[in-house]
């Protein structure tokens, strides 16, 4: 391969791997907090269509991310709603947002552009040359050279990593997220509110849900399509047990199943298992996901008031 | 002055009244003891005064001041802090950590760690207790953690400081040390709420005792005027033998012997490190240890919940060492548990399903793959009746069941399996006195019966009560045999705290 193809090959790569690490920094933003939310997944998928609603009728990819986020904060609210306010079965709430986004999205994805499977293609999206971010001091050199020409939210991603980690380990609100994922009784016994905390927890980590369904629409590709997210997201939720709830951890988890993603294409693309039936390299980065938990989840440990409904007078 | 006052406090729960109709008041500087059975009512009581429960009706006064608390946050800015039964901290935060949450150091939006450890380092010079300000939580001793919880209080300037069955977690020595601890705090003017049920301590260090039954104020007594035996009278409402009796039994044959036992913990290190044992029909022996020094381990090997790395094992002569619990149960072991919770009893199920648990095979109480419910009811009600399980209805789920009750049902199931040897750890372990008098009534009936006992408990007036032989348990392995009549506590808590022992058996 040459240098041109290897560099693609790292951008496309990233590509892939940014929705999976924003639904992973979801999932690690709402647990730490003790709130399990399996309904990342939908979340994406209203983030993805939404996304790109914003961004077909504004022509404006900002516009786009920006509803992806409203989206995002409006069904993490129902979860929180369901969940904290009236102590709702966190699983079950999360499945049934996932249920209501597959419904909901084929039906507004006909009512909307008259289409099934697939929306009509947008030309202003952030993979478009105009919308990447242009690094020409890196191009030179060999490897870095995939970071000269990228998405901006590929760079969103990274940008929003650090911030997690500066919140949950540098900041004091980080401190309280995690005691009320940790012990939300001693959180209580200090002052802290831990209904307010887990709501902010729920609705930020949604939004970033929301944003990661919109990279998949507006940014590694130009238009919705009726599968997205296509497990994305709970390969995301994979991440973050992979990556012990933390944010650096996400994304290392992220870059691997990304990488995953990647090799399956490149075998599909070039042929290289011919005897294999097509669809087969498919499921290759689910194999992947798997094999990861099934060695690793033993040794992760969830905060330890992780899922659980707090009720402040129970005795 | 009156830094607090509780005037005609209520708080009903559903179809539960759990404070009725309460009012005392407690002078400043003063240690003011709250005594009650578990369920009496007490721990509400002080979750009210915290903020944490919303009374159903009566008046606060702080410092002869009308307050309204209606949260954690209105209570610490009252200074008012309470150290917690259960410790409220999180075993993957740091010493420091734990101290400053909620009033955390900091700059801008960012928390100032450094400082953070600085002022905890010298909140705990001043008022000389010793932590390690960067150590994991979770790393250390309950005598330790239980510190972190009270320089948290004191960090945020509590001055009326509320100890929520502080001892309850305690080994002899820490407790020592903690009344140490509050009798400092009192002579620098902080006034103490000392929540408890063990008498023999609020005899020790309260000035003034107010007793809680069933939800209702029995009467507040100054220490001088009163003695244990008045005290126990007042919470149970009767009169309660404190005072284990002797039974002598003839001593039978071995009825379980272990030799040379070595058992991992779960993360795999050697936890029992070669412990050889007999118990004998008709005997009681008693494990003194202080907790963590392999008495779980060598329990969970007892009962087959893990298999040891080598050694034997055996029970009325046949070898156990490699064989599943329920292979054990029918040659004959029970097993009464400390952890009711997770261990003695499926709590959302209901009084009925839990009686025969274990024996639920087989008849008489299934045919096939049916059960015969009819016969579990009739035996659980004739359990109930036999052992006073209340509120009795055999309906209700364990959950609901106060400790005590909870304990009652699991030595209904254990002892009404056939067995010759029953293992006894800490059956005791949180429950009340007229609880605690009950077990120890049926322990000795068991005694008498000419079963094989084998007792392992924290309580050393418990080991020392009842038990025929005494062995310390140490690191793993046991550093001294004794008899009741031979040693004290105070020997014994050296034995158990290592003092003392040859470096050369150790090693």
């Amino acid at each position: 391969m040459s240098i041109i193809q290897i560099n693609l090959t790292i951008a496309q790569m990233l590509d892939y791997t940014m929705p999976i690490l924003f639904a992973a920094l979801c999932g690690v933003l709402s647990e730490s907090a003790g709130v399990v939310n399996i309904g990342l997944d939908g979340i994406m998928r209203f983030g993805a269509f939404f996304g790109l609603l914003g961004a077909f009728f504004s022509h404006s990819p900002w516009i786009g991310l920006l509803f992806g986020i409203a989206i995002g904060c409006l069904v993490g609210a129902l979860h929180a709603f369901i969940t904290i306010r009236w102590n709702g079965d966190q699983t079950v709430s999360g499945v049934a947002i996932n249920v209501i986004a597959v419904g909901l999205m084929t039906y507004l994805l006909e009512y909307v552009f008259s289409t099934t499977g697939y929306s009509p293609q947008i030309q202003n999206y952030f993979g478009a040359q105009a919308y990447r971010v242009h690094l020409p001091f890196l191009a030179k050199i060999p490897l870095l050279g995939a970071f000269s020409n990228l998405s901006f939210m590929i760079w969103f991603g990274f940008i929003c990593t650090v911030l997690m980690h500066v919140l949950l380990y540098h900041t004091v609100l980080g401190l309280r997220i995690r005691t009320c994922g940790e012990n939300p009784k001693a959180a209580t016994t200090l002052g802290i509110n831990v209904f307010r905390i887990r709501w902010f927890a729920v609705i930020v980590g949604a939004a970033l849900a929301g944003i990661g369904g919109a990279t998949l629409s507006i940014s590694s590709f130009s238009g919705f399509s009726d599968s997205m997210p296509n497990g994305v997201g709970f390969i995301g939720l994979a991440a973050m047990i992979f990556g012990k709830w933390t944010p650096f951890g996400a994304l290392g988890a992220a870059l691997l199943f990304g990488t995953g993603q990647i090799v399956q294409s490149i075998i599909a693309v070039t042929g290289i298992a011919p005897k294999l039936a097509p669809g087969l390299t498919l499921i290759l980065p689910y194999v992947l996901t798997l094999a990861v938990l099934a060695g690793f989840v033993g040794k992760s440990i969830a905060p330890a008031a992780d899922g659980l409904p707090y009720y402040k007078e129970q005795r | 002055m009156k830094a607090l006052e509780v005037r005609s406090i209520s708080k009903m729960f559903p179809g539960n009244l759990a404070n009725d109709n309460i009012s005392f008041s407690v002078e400043k500087g003063e240690i003011f003891a709250i005594v009650g059975e578990n369920g009496a009512g007490k721990s509400t009581l002080m979750n009210i005064i915290y903020g944490i429960y919303t009374p159903s009706g009566g008046d606060l006064l702080v410092n002869e001041n009308e307050v309204k608390i209606r949260s954690v946050e209105d209570a610490i800015k009252l200074r008012m802090g309470m150290v917690h039964q259960e410790f409220m901290l999180i075993p993957r935060f740091t010493v420091t950590q734990n101290i400053v949450i909620g009033d955390e150091p900091h700059k801008g939006i960012f928390f100032d760690y450094g400082r953070a450890v600085r002022e905890v380092r010298e909140l705990s010079e001043r008022v000389s207790l010793t932590v390690d300000a960067t150590a994991l939580a979770g790393d250390l001793p309950v005598g330790v953690q239980q510190r972190i919880e009270i320089l948290k209080v004191l960090r945020r300037g509590a001055e009326i400081l509320i100890f929520d069955e502080p001892t309850a977690v305690l080994t002899p020595e820490e407790t020592v040390e903690l009344f140490v601890t509050m009798r400092k705090l009192q002579a620098e003017g902080k006034t103490i709420l000392f929540i408890s049920h063990k008498l023999k301590e609020v005899m020790e260090i309260a000035d003034r005792i107010a007793v809680l039954r069933r939800g209702k104020l029995q009467g507040i007594v100054n220490k001088k005027d009163t003695n244990e035996e008045e005290l126990a009278r007042m919470m149970v409402g009767r009169n309660v033998v404190l005072e284990i009796p002797k039974v002598d039994v003839e001593v039978g044959a071995v009825a379980f012997a272990c030799h040379d036992l070595h058992v991992r913990n779960k993360r795999g290190y050697e936890a029992v490190k070669g412990m050889s044992l007999e118990v004998h029909g008709g005997e009681i022996v008693g494990i003194a240890g202080v907790q963590g020094n392999g008495q779980d381990e060598l329990v969970n090997a007892m009962i087959g919940f893990s298999h040891p790395v080598s050694g034997s094992m055996e029970l009325n002569g046949k070898n156990m060492r490699m064989v599943t619990t329920a292979q054990l149960r029918k040659e004959g072991m029970s097993y009464i548990t400390e952890d009711r919770g997770r261990r003695g009893l499926v709590m959302p199920y209901t009084v009925r399903e839990n009686s025969v648990m274990g024996q639920h095979l087989g008849r008489p109480f299934s045919k096939g793959i049916r059960m015969d419910y009819d016969k579990v009811g009739e035996f659980a009600e004739g359990k109930v009746k036999e052992y006073d399980i209340r509120p009795g209805d055999v309906y209700d789920t364990a959950g609901s069941l106060s400790g005590g009750n909870q304990q009652k049902l699991i030595l209904a199931r254990e002892l009404s399996l056939p067995h010759n040897f029953l293992i006894a750890s800490q059956p005791t372990r949180g429950l009340d006195v007229g609880a605690t008098e009950f077990v120890y009534r049926k322990l000795l009936e068991e005694k008498k019966a000419g079963k094989a006992i084998l007792l392992i408990s924290l309580e050393l007036s418990e080991i020392l009560g009842l038990s025929d032989r005494i062995l310390v348990m140490f690191e793993g392995r046991i550093v001294g045999e004794t008899t009741p009549d031979k040693t004290t506590e105070e020997a014994l808590g050296l034995l158990m705290l290592g003092v003392g022992i040859d470096k050369k058996v150790q090693s």
